[in-house]
């Protein structure tokens, strides 16, 4: 796909770098970062009052961070997983279960949500990792519905099939708002936090060792990279990510149940969706899937979800074959194309 | 005693159902090396197919089959034809494509049939046979029957044929088959079809054992996900012993440790055997990475 990145991949010996001049750094991307935070952010102070928008603003920006976390090991490692919302729901269950049974604040809670979706990531990716491309995305797969039979199983900390709900305390603590608004700057921060560790992931060795294994793993792995452990490193940092997405969604619906959480179509397949109709393996590719998908959707639902059940979901499926035809470096492979 | 003794019974009858709706999607898999997604959904509409002809003729609805396997085979062989013989080589894409196909179906189905759930009848459900102190269902004992006869069917036919060989020619190196005069692109398109077609007739025999819904296709996917991947890729003996060994597990983990967690285990031998040969029990070893091998 990218093929000029594995041309600009830092060498393993010694600790020499490249000269900053040729690659790009963190630093450099931040304006550009700071510009698209900036008008999102600016687009969220327009909204105000505009209850519809700002739901509409905020799912955007949450899917976004979820494609973009998902787009870390899937987009730039190549690792098809379908499994996410495994560690969304592991995520939301940790942050909720903390509140609920510790009267731990749920901004504190997003931390161990954090840390237990990234070891679940890695226990369970390990074995996984053994596969490569569509055999990894079954088990990912299947993962999901092992995920489905003990959440509703595990009745004490997901409320089993009847789900489990967030009482309504008012308070900044208990991230519990009257208010519409406060929850879409939340869902900024939390987009910009994705985004800002793409760049990262992007412009880091880790990023590169990424890109390599994806386009050639036995190339990546003779030329001395640890291939497993760069993947799960990608894993886990991307789990990580998506566990807080998890703790934040939860919050902000106030209430779930196993089924609906760990949909396939809902989230797991979403995120990869989003990521690929925006561009698989950029930083802004998923940004700009979630702002183009997120509302297509709430707008087919508005408009064909009542004339015939599914009608919302045939649309999307429509695109998503076409995409997987006509489109498959997503917009912003297109928009590269272009501008050649 | 006769609790192990129906356990086991049900695990192999269960077993005959996921071989029979593992065997199409073993066949894609082995050939094409494209991951169905949407094969559960072939299976489904095999299932309203079915329903559709035993309302209409007023037939048994075992007679549907003459109609839908061909219906299916001419869906599946349009399907690599329109779609996937434009994705070779490119395994990410043809996940989001077979995976676009399934939410297509599914949607498709739900939208037409406005979620209404139907059943099948046939008087064949009524009837069941001892087997010592355990009854057996005649439905299902066809089922089995018909999954063991398929597999040998298909076979021989792979063995014994010029299109087998040449079937599995493709499959095995597709440049040296193109070379030997095999037109490969003809033989995807016949696999696709018999593929589908296959899911087809197993979506005939299960159609009275079940309750129809649009989103039933997903309850096969993943057991046959499973069969495929413990069984062997590409290997029809394989896909078969897969389906067994998935069936008694499952039986066996519902009874001896909770039926609500017999999906979780059966997971956890899933990736024990992964962990121990990626290839499968049966199957060739290293084919678990030919999805990824270049095969311009």
């Amino acid at each position: 796909m990218n093929r000029p990145d594995t041309a600009t991949m830092p060498r393993l010996a010694g600790s020499a770098r490249q000269p900053a001049a040729l690659v790009p750094g963190f630093w450099a991307g931040l304006p550009v970062m700071a510009l698209v935070l900036g008008v999102l952010a600016a687009a969220i102070g327009f909204s105000a009052g505009d209850t519809f928008t700002l739901n509409i603003l905020g799912t955007a920006m949450l899917f976004a961070g979820l494609a973009s976390a998902w787009n870390l090991i899937g987009g730039f490692g190549g690792q098809f997983s379908l499994g996410h919302s495994v560690f969304f729901a592991v995520g939301a269950y940790t942050t909720a279960n903390l509140y609920l049974k510790l009267g731990v604040s749920p901004w504190l809670g997003l931390i161990p949500a954090a840390a237990l979706s990234a070891a679940v990531a890695v226990a369970v990716s390990w074995p996984v990792f053994r596969l490569r491309g569509p055999f990894f995305a079954i088990a990912t797969m299947a993962l999901t519905e092992v995920a489905l039979a003990i959440g509703n199983y595990w009745e004490s900390v997901t409320g089993g099939t009847r789900g489990m709900s967030i009482p309504f305390r008012l308070g900044a603590a208990n991230m519990i708002f009257r208010d519409r608004i406060s929850y879409t700057w939340i869902m900024w921060g939390f987009m910009a936090l994705c985004l800002l560790v793409s760049l990262w992931l992007a412009r880091s060795r880790l990023g590169y060792y990424l890109r390599a294994l994806r386009d050639n793993e036995q190339a990546a792995g003779a030329a001395g990279i640890d291939v497993l452990r760069a993947k799960l490193l990608g894993m886990a940092i991307s789990a990580a990510l998506t566990g807080v997405g998890g703790g934040l969604f939860l919050f902000s619906t106030r209430v779930t149940d196993p089924t609906s959480i760990l949909s396939l179509f809902e989230f797991g397949v979403k995120f990869a969706l989003i990521a690929l109709i925006g561009g698989m393996g950029t930083v802004y590719g998923p940004l700009l899937g979630a702002l183009l998908i997120i509302p297509l959707e709430s707008w087919l639902r508005a408009e064909l979800g009542g004339l015939l059940p599914g009608a919302n979901i045939i649309v999307l499926s429509i695109v998503l074959i076409l995409a997987s035809l006509f489109l498959k470096r997503g917009v912003m492979g297109a928009l590269q194309g272009l501008r050649r | 005693m006769a609790d192990l003794l129906q356990i086991l019974v049900v695990g192999v009858l269960l077993g005959g159902t996921y071989a029979v709706v593992s065997v199409g999607l073993n066949l894609i898999f082995g050939v094409i090396r494209v991951v169905n997604f949407a094969q559960g959904e072939f299976v489904m509409l095999g299932m309203y197919g079915t329903f559709a002809a035993s309302v209409a003729t007023g037939l048994d609805p075992y007679w549907a089959a003459i109609v839908v396997v061909p219906a299916l085979f001419v869906l599946g062989a349009l399907v690599q034809h329109l779609l996937l013989r434009h994705l070779q080589a490119e395994p990410a894409m043809q996940i989001f494509a077979t995976f676009g196909l399934l939410l297509l179906l599914q949607n498709v189905v739900l939208a037409i049939s406005r979620g209404t759930a139907y059943s099948v009848t046939t008087p064949v459900s009524q009837i069941s046979v001892g087997l010592g102190p355990v009854q057996i269902g005649l439905s299902r004992l066809i089922v089995l029957i018909a999954a063991l006869l398929v597999a040998g069917v298909l076979w021989l036919w792979l063995q014994r044929t010029m299109l087998g060989r040449a079937v599995r020619a493709v499959a095995q190196d597709r440049r040296a088959a193109t070379l030997m005069g095999v037109d490969t692109g003809r033989v995807y398109v016949l696999t696709f079809g018999i593929g589908a077609a296959l899911a087809g007739l197993a979506g005939c025999l299960l159609a009275p054992l079940y309750t129809l819904s649009p989103q039933i296709g997903t309850n096969f996917i993943l057991p046959a996900f499973a069969v495929v991947v413990l069984g062997g890729l590409g290997s029809v003996g394989g896909a078969t012993a897969g389906g067994f060994i998935v069936g008694l597990t499952e039986s066996l983990a519902g009874y001896y440790i909770d039926p609500a967690l017999k999906h979780a285990v059966l997971f956890a031998v899933f990736i024990a055997v992964l962990v121990i040969r990626p290839s499968g029990l049966f199957g060739q070893v290293g084919a678990e990475e030919v999805g990824l091998r270049e095969q311009a």
